[in-house]
């Protein structure tokens, strides 16, 4: 038996399928966090009969319209796949919103059980609804549940069980519409709207009305406020990164530091008498650079719940509303700031995110600069460059993420100017769901799972990644262990050193260690702090007897011969040039175009390049008085990225006019 | 004999990180340990829609 769960967006359907089926799909509170179906078994004690069921958690939909490629998966799927029983999750706190869909969903013939979900809310709200009367009306059941506390799903599923092969009969008749004429559909809408708001009239005793101002509606006024609201998103993000990154993170992440390395002294003590490389490969290989990777573990994990936290607050719905005019003003959808803040987590999941974006160029314009965002893997690097070479100082980490919105705009108005320069209005509805407590529970709960896939990529991709870093460091190309002080004949040198001078620009230098780091990046963003660890042996600068990353910062510092500003150059680079693979077949997916993303890739690689290049030449300037070295490469190649983008934007305004001229004719 | 062992205790252990990547891929994940693991689906990497 296929059940399909099916309701308007943050209604609770993620929430029901976690609970059905012992899943731990992803959950917010806000609209656009599932955007594609998954389906997985029933758990037993939710199905009692003797056939197996199978739940479909679709995304939100607020009608069988397909305008929004999640829309259109949901009522693609309902008309395709044909589930045996449709569970329509409504949100009983917006129940005249909610039954739009509802009665669209009784018309497709298919036995439908309502869930009147978050009764909870209802309860402390003191809003009554008559379940049998509504149930008469709408001609189906209707059963209260609340699935973040699992009440009522039992009930549900039987009742859901009950109706397999029994026929629906539809509520309210459109009658015969042309689906293709705006305005039969827009009229046919506002009699279904007229029809709900009786019904809703009849079944429903509230105490608080919409038209009353409640504690929400005036948060919701500063929150939402164009410069109030503005500020408030700045502090309460830079409040996430500082305690995530300077303070708690930093603590927790010191001590574990301190663990990995007496474990690495315990292991070295084992080996004393071993073989010179064998106690290289495990001690600076594997231990140093997993070890590095794994000492920020608590940085990533406290990110994460506060993150959490943030989305089940009700939050983040207020965020979008509060960036949507500046995204709308350089050409992208309100709805991009919804990836935007998912990429702060992972930027996979971010890109998937766009597809929630109705216009094409704009979805597009989404899924290339979501990635601009420092994702969960970057902030070990943030976390190594900030400890090393700005011990306590707190700006580093905030600035890399303003700089990250800052360069999303910016590559935003270079796609617009590229790509649709007279680009048409596009609208942003969002609802704003109310404030709650956020579920501790669910946060530690996200907070551990994001751990656990940290520990399992750390021991997986990050270890065979240093292990082969390792390997190639200690052998020449003829096979033979590479001698004190010809490191730059190893394999890895010779591959790492035409990219190296690629570097020069943004590190003042042409060290292959670095740039070495730097394409390892490409298969996991923590690899370059791995590989670092591994090539610059950073292991034996960290102090156990102190704090373990800044006293022994300064000489982990020199050992890699960078100044502050080639730190941040550097730093810089890696964070917002292209992500790693994972992210760009997440990029290939959703943009649909090899033009595409290769001018994604290239934009990325540019941005990455110009912001290095700033960060290291102007902070050289400042703290020497002098230009830095490959200032004049650097800006030949970056007047190239101009001269391209320049001859891009003119064939773009071209076409325009040349369209333009063809219509006046 | 130290040596031996260590390097056979590092076999196994490389060897189970390979062989699980390896069962990933083959299970058709493109995310080894990725945050998103298991959540991305088929359409997310692979296919176009």
């Amino acid at each position: 038996m296929r059940i399909a769960l099916i309701g308007n967006p943050n209604s609770g359907k993620t929430t029901m399928y976690n609970a059905l089926t012992g899943r731990k799909e992803k959950t917010g509170n806000w609209a656009g966090v599932t955007v594609d179906s998954k389906e997985s078994p029933v758990r037993s004690q939710f199905c009692s009969g003797a056939e197996d069921c199978v739940a479909v958690d679709l995304p939100g939909a607020y009608s069988m319209s397909p305008f929004t490629s999640e829309e259109s998966i949901t009522s693609s799927y309902v008309l395709n796949e044909k589930p045996d029983v449709i569970i329509n999750i409504v949100d009983a706190s917006n129940l005249s919103r909610s039954l739009f869909f509802t009665t669209q969903i009784l018309e497709l013939g298919i036995p439908v059980a309502v869930a009147l979900n978050k009764s909870d809310i209802n309860e402390k709200n003191n809003t009554q609804i008559d379940e049998a009367l509504l149930s008469e009306k709408l001609g189906c059941p209707v059963v209260k549940t609340a699935a973040a506390s699992q009440k009522g799903l039992k009930e549900l599923m039987d009742t859901a069980s009950s109706l397999v092969g029994k026929e629906q009969m539809a509520p309210f008749n459109p009658g015969q519409i042309d689906k293709d004429s705006r305005e039969q559909v827009i009229a046919s809408d506002r009699k279904r709207f007229a029809w709900v708001n009786t019904l809703v009239a009849k079944v429903e005793i509230r105490e608080e009305q919409t038209k009353d101002q409640a504690l929400t509606d005036a948060i919701d006024a500063a929150l939402t406020n164009p410069v109030l609201g503005i500020l408030s998103f700045a502090a309460v993000m830079f409040l996430v990164f500082y305690i995530s990154q300077s303070t708690l993170g930093t603590m927790l992440s010191e001590l574990l530091a301190g663990w990995i390395d007496t474990f690495g002294g315990w292991v070295d003590g084992l080996m004393a008498e071993g073989s010179p490389l064998l106690r290289s490969l495990i001690l600076d290989g594997i231990i140093g650079g997993v070890g590095a990777v794994v000492g920020f573990l608590p940085l990533v994990m406290i990110l994460y719940f506060l993150i959490a936290l943030l989305e089940d607050c009700g939050y983040m719905s207020r965020a979008t509303v509060v960036l949507d005019p500046i995204f709308k003003k350089v050409g992208l959808s309100g709805k991009a700031v919804i990836p935007m803040i998912m990429g702060t987590g992972c930027g996979i999941p971010a890109v998937m995110a766009c597809r929630t974006i109705r216009n094409d160029r704009e979805r597009r314009a989404a899924a290339m600069l979501a990635t601009f965002m420092p994702c969960g893997a970057k902030l070990p690097v943030i976390a190594l460059f900030a400890g090393m070479f700005f011990p306590g100082e707190k700006w580093v980490g905030p600035l890399m993420y303003f700089v990250g919105v800052l360069l999303i705009l910016l590559g935003a108005l270079l796609v617009r100017a590229v790509t649709d320069v007279k680009a048409g209005k596009s609208y942003f509805i969002i609802e704003l769901p109310d404030y709650k407590l956020p579920d501790i529970r669910l946060a530690f709960g996200a907070m551990l799972s994001q751990g656990k896939a940290y520990i399992l990529k750390a021991g997986t991709i990050i270890l065979v990644c240093n292990t082969a870093v390792h390997l190639m460091q200690s052998f020449t190309p003829a096979l033979k262990l590479v001698e004190e002080g010809m490191e730059h004949t190893s394999i890895l040198a010779i591959i790492a050193q035409p990219f190296a001078v690629l570097l020069v620009p943004v590190v003042g230098m042409a060290a292959w260690q670095l740039a070495a780091a730097a394409v390892a990046g490409f298969i996991a963003k923590e690899n370059v702090v791995g590989t670092l660890a591994t090539v610059y042996a950073l292991t034996s600068y960290i102090d156990t007897e102190e704090l373990a990353l800044i006293s022994g910062g300064s000489e982990a510092a020199a050992v890699m011969g960078l100044t502050k500003a080639a730190a941040l150059g550097y730093l810089m680079f890696n964070l917002f040039s292209p992500p790693c693979f994972a992210a760009i077949g997440a990029m290939r997916a959703e943009l649909q175009s090899k033009t595409w993303l290769l001018a994604a890739v290239a934009m990325q690689l540019c941005f990455g390049f110009v912001v290095g290049f700033l960060a290291y030449q102007v902070g050289t300037l400042l703290t020497t008085g002098a230009l830095g070295a490959g200032f004049g490469a650097g800006l030949a190649a970056i007047g190239a990225f101009a001269a391209v983008a320049a001859l891009l934007i003119i064939r773009a305004r071209r076409s325009v006019n040349k369209e333009t001229e063809k219509v006046m004719a | 004999m130290t040596d031996l062992i260590i390097g056979l205790i590092l076999v196994v252990i490389l060897g189970s990180a390979v062989g699980y990547i390896v069962k990933q891929k083959k299970k058709g994940a493109h995310c080894i340990g990725c945050a998103s693991s298991g959540k991305c689906p088929k359409s997310c990497c692979t296919d176009k829609k």
